[in-house]
């Protein structure tokens, strides 16, 4: 009989705490598709368009050199190129980091690439023509944009030392609910993707401290390479991260997203919106979102249909 | 945002559509039970097998003549649909009481010639019971004397078997019960069965102690005719989906009038099984031909199912009548079993949209899933599997290959996909080859299903990495073999092809599921720490 009750009382906090968690089915029905129309999609996935509108509302992003469409456009190539010293190649539709090529400098005829490796113009032209063919993109036809190369705060430097960490921030109906930041590792190959190894950090939103760290599905308090400890430290620029995050996502018909900026050594710039944030940052953050997000829109009448 | 005025009118009609798929369907299959006074039983199709036996002999310019027995309808077994493509093979038919077989004879033969003779076998399980007080008879009529003889192969006056009869048969006067029940459990345990395919008679499979099915039933025979009960040996076939060269032997014991069966390989006791089929009766040999011809047979059975027709036409007329219905389709040339695949395939979409939604399973695509188990249709689902894995192998491969060499996308996957079109062919070829026509099958995959797949496998290898594609193909495997064993299931096929309006009902389940935000299983894992872990959650809610 005891047993019995201690099981049902499990059960009930199993299921308590179940509730507070946003599962993948519930994001789609009651946050994306009710929040965000189909037409409004190509906004987060076309990073050009999208970076139109954000620009025009006055967000700050990286300056966009050079964009290409066609592939008889990259006879110009290296001419084009030859005016700037450092750069980042990416497909406008791409996702997860993919397909993206960070180069610092020039080597002779050819060109650096961050990780130190060499870029012949074949393999820079290669890689632009299978972003314009639509690889990175399960599209076919996409645009590749060359812009700006941002460095980030030595804060942020010290952080995170293989390359551009981002910070994700979570926003609903104009407000941030969730946020972490993304740190590349030498296992997830320089990307700030956390399925491929990247280190995921939780950030309080409003303090903007570090809290949890998570790497490979387990918690984590150091940096799996570096070593230096990651919880507790205060993020540069913080309130000036989430007006960003405010404005940007003001700026698109977009109410539930995920904003992701970096954070250089004279401010944030925003790098890119997401239609469909990932669901992970509850497990970085050791917290469920669904809890946070029904006390935030306590009217929400969609939410409980 | 909508207001939540339009959000009630949403709702509303979400409800009132939910409702609809639900009760007209139950309705319309109401109706035709009740009303138009369905006999369900006859609904349901009937299985049978299609039996196909092929025969080939290398002629180097001899006359060649090929001889072997046919089924023939009986009291358990009918055989129709009969087809004999003989080639260059003129036939012969010979019919007696017990047996039919059949000639095929042609001269000046060269090169390599055959025959392939198909029939379908509707059949069914027969099992008797024998009255456990029944004597054995001191006499029989005389017709029955062949079936007491001792003949060579089944030596029945053997001292050696007349002494181990009397250790299994102790008694003096056994009744026939005691005396079957005894001889049968003997063979059956204390005989060790053994996958062998030449001869053996009698006294040699009880010398060994072990016999394949044709020792044990010669052993069988020459035991009970020893008893002075009669016995006869049956040559047949074992019909499971697939080709194969084994047949089977089994007996038949003469028992207050009837001819009782008994199979002391696979311990059918008076009774056999439906997918046995009788060939022949007597202790001979299934196939006979000129020598030195290289003779090559094999049967492919095909378990399939097939509506009772007789019961259907009995039905009304009314539109509603789903034989009506087919008929219509029959009409303009579409047979029923094309549109079984095309009825089953919503079943199959369910089962994925089940295992992506609520499971938690990522697969490529929505529909491939579905898609590939209607393909394995032919092959099997072990082939439908093996055919999927190697697309996404050789897709995989010439991707890597042609990546080093560094081409453009679209020549890319033109090449990849002429490689996978060339490796299909050498299987079927090879399959071919060596008689596994499961695998032959395998062109049969339809094209469009292989582009989509290694198009879309090397999309996403070029993007999320080799590590992500094996986990993808793993789980879709777990659905393809879902989404077959769903839409390949009696059952479900019955059920649809009586009732085709249940597919509402698919999607009535669909619209429930399209609403459904309930935390998917894998997500309980995934979150584990969130929901599972008390100490986490203190403090925090």
């Amino acid at each position: 009989m005891k047993l019995l009750r201690e099981f049902f009382s499990r059960m009930s906090d199993t299921r308590a705490r179940a509730a507070t968690v946003l599962s993948m089915n519930r994001r789609n029905l009651h946050y994306i598709y009710t929040r965000n129309q189909r037409k409004h999609f190509p906004l987060a996935d076309d990073k050009l368009l999208a970076k139109e509108i954000l620009v025009a509302a006055g967000v700050r992003m990286p300056e966009t050199y050079l964009t290409y469409s066609y592939f008889y456009e990259l006879r110009n190539l290296e001419r084009e190129l030859g005016a700037y010293h450092d750069f980042v190649i990416k497909p406008a539709q791409g996702s997860g980091g993919n397909g993206i090529i960070v180069i610092v400098g020039r080597s002779g005829s050819d060109w650096l690439g961050i990780s130190g490796k060499i870029y012949t113009l074949y393999d820079l032209q290669k890689h632009i023509s299978d972003i314009i063919f639509g690889i990175y993109s399960f599209d076919l036809g996409d645009r590749a944009i060359i812009e700006s190369r941002i460095t980030q705060h030595a804060e942020m430097q010290e952080l995170s030392p293989l390359g551009l960490a981002d910070v994700r921030v979570i926003m609903c109906d104009d407000i941030p609910v969730m946020s972490m930041t993304r740190i590349p590792t030498r296992q997830s190959d320089g990307k700030a993707n956390l399925h491929q190894g990247a280190l995921g950090v939780a950030i309080d939103i409003v303090t903007g401290i570090t809290t949890h760290g998570r790497f490979l599905g387990q918690p984590i308090v150091n940096h799996p390479d570096s070593g230096i400890h990651l919880i507790g430290r205060a993020l540069p620029y913080w309130p000036e991260v989430i007006e960003l995050a405010r404005l940007a996502a003001r700026s698109v018909p977009l109410k539930y997203l995920g904003v992701d900026i970096s954070i250089s050594p004279d401010g944030p710039q925003l790098l890119e919106i997401n239609v469909r944030p990932g669901l992970e940052i509850q497990n970085v953050n050791e917290r469920g979102m669904l809890s946070i997000l029904q006390a935030m829109t306590m009217q929400g009448s969609d939410d409980e249909q | 945002m909508t207001s939540n005025n339009s959000g009630g009118i949403r709702r509303n009609v979400y409800l009132l559509v939910l409702a609809i798929m639900v009760l007209l369907p139950v309705s319309v299959a109401a109706y035709k039970l009740y009303v138009l006074d369905y006999p369900l039983a006859g609904l349901i199709p009937t299985t049978s097998y299609k039996v196909e036996v092929s025969m080939q002999v290398d002629g180097h310019g001899e006359d060649i003549s090929i001889h072997t027995y046919l089924p023939k309808t009986d009291s358990r077994q009918t055989i129709d649909n009969e087809l004999n493509s003989s080639g260059i093979f003129t036939s012969e038919l010979k019919s007696d009481p017990l047996n039919r077989e059949v000639f095929w004879k042609a001269e000046n033969v060269r090169g390599q010639q055959g025959v392939l003779y198909t029939y379908t076998v509707h059949s069914r399980h027969v099992q008797f019971n024998i009255p456990s007080d029944l004597p054995i008879p001191d006499s029989y009529p005389a017709v029955l004397a062949p079936y007491l003889a001792d003949e060579p192969g089944l030596q029945r006056d053997d001292p050696q078997i007349a002494a181990a009869l009397r250790k299994i048969v102790p008694a003096e006067k056994p009744t026939i019960l005691d005396a079957l029940t005894r001889i049968h459990r003997h063979l059956q345990d204390n005989l060790a069965n053994r996958n062998f395919s030449g001869y053996t008679d009698a006294l040699t499979a009880l010398k060994l102690g072990e016999a394949s099915c044709n020792g044990k039933s010669r052993l069988f025979v020459s035991m009970a005719r020893k008893l002075n009960i009669p016995a006869r040996l049956v040559g047949g076939l074992i019909m499971q989906q697939g080709s194969k060269r084994t047949t089977h032997q089994w007996v038949e014991i003469y028992v207050n009038g009837y001819w009782v069966p008994f199979d002391t390989i696979n311990d059918h006791f008076a009774e056999i099984p439906a997918h046995y089929l009788t060939l022949y009766y007597g202790d001979l040999a299934l196939f006979k031909h000129t020598s030195n011809v290289n003779f090559q047979y094999f049967f492919n059975v095909t378990k399939q199912l097939v509506q009772q027709r007789d019961v259907q036409n009995a039905l009304s007329q009314s539109m509603l009548n789903v034989t009506n219905f087919y008929a219509f389709f029959e009409r303009i040339g579409i047979p029923q079993n094309l549109l079984k695949i095309l009825l089953m395939l919503p079943l199959g979409a369910l089962v994925t949209v089940v295992f992506r939604n609520v499971i938690g399973l990522e697969t490529f695509g929505t529909f491939l899933p579905a898609l590939i188990a209607s393909a394995a249709r032919d092959t099997g689902l072990m082939w439908g599997i093996a055919g999927f894995l190697m697309i996404i192998l050789v897709s995989a491969l010439v991707r890597r290959a042609l990546d080093w060499l560094q081409l453009l996308h679209s020549p890319k996957m033109a090449i990849m996909l002429t490689t996978v079109v060339i490796v299909m062919m050498a299987i079927t070829v090879g399959g071919v080859q060596l008689g596994l026509f499961e695998l032959a099958h395998m062109t049969l995959f339809p094209i469009a299903i292989l582009a989509i797949t290694a198009e879309r496998v090397a999309l996403m290898e070029a993007e999320q990495g080799a590590m992500k594609v094996a986990n993808i193909t793993f789980m879709t495997l777990i659905v393809i073999a879902a989404c077959y064993a769903v839409m390949e299931s009696l059952f479900m096929q019955s059920l649809i092809l009586a009732f085709p309006e249940l597919l509402l009902v698919v999607i009535a389940l669909n619209l429930w599921l399209g609403k459904w935000i309930g935390i998917r299983v894998l997500e309980f894992v995934r979150f584990r720490r969130l929901i599972m872990s008390p100490q986490e959650a203190a403090g925090r809610t």
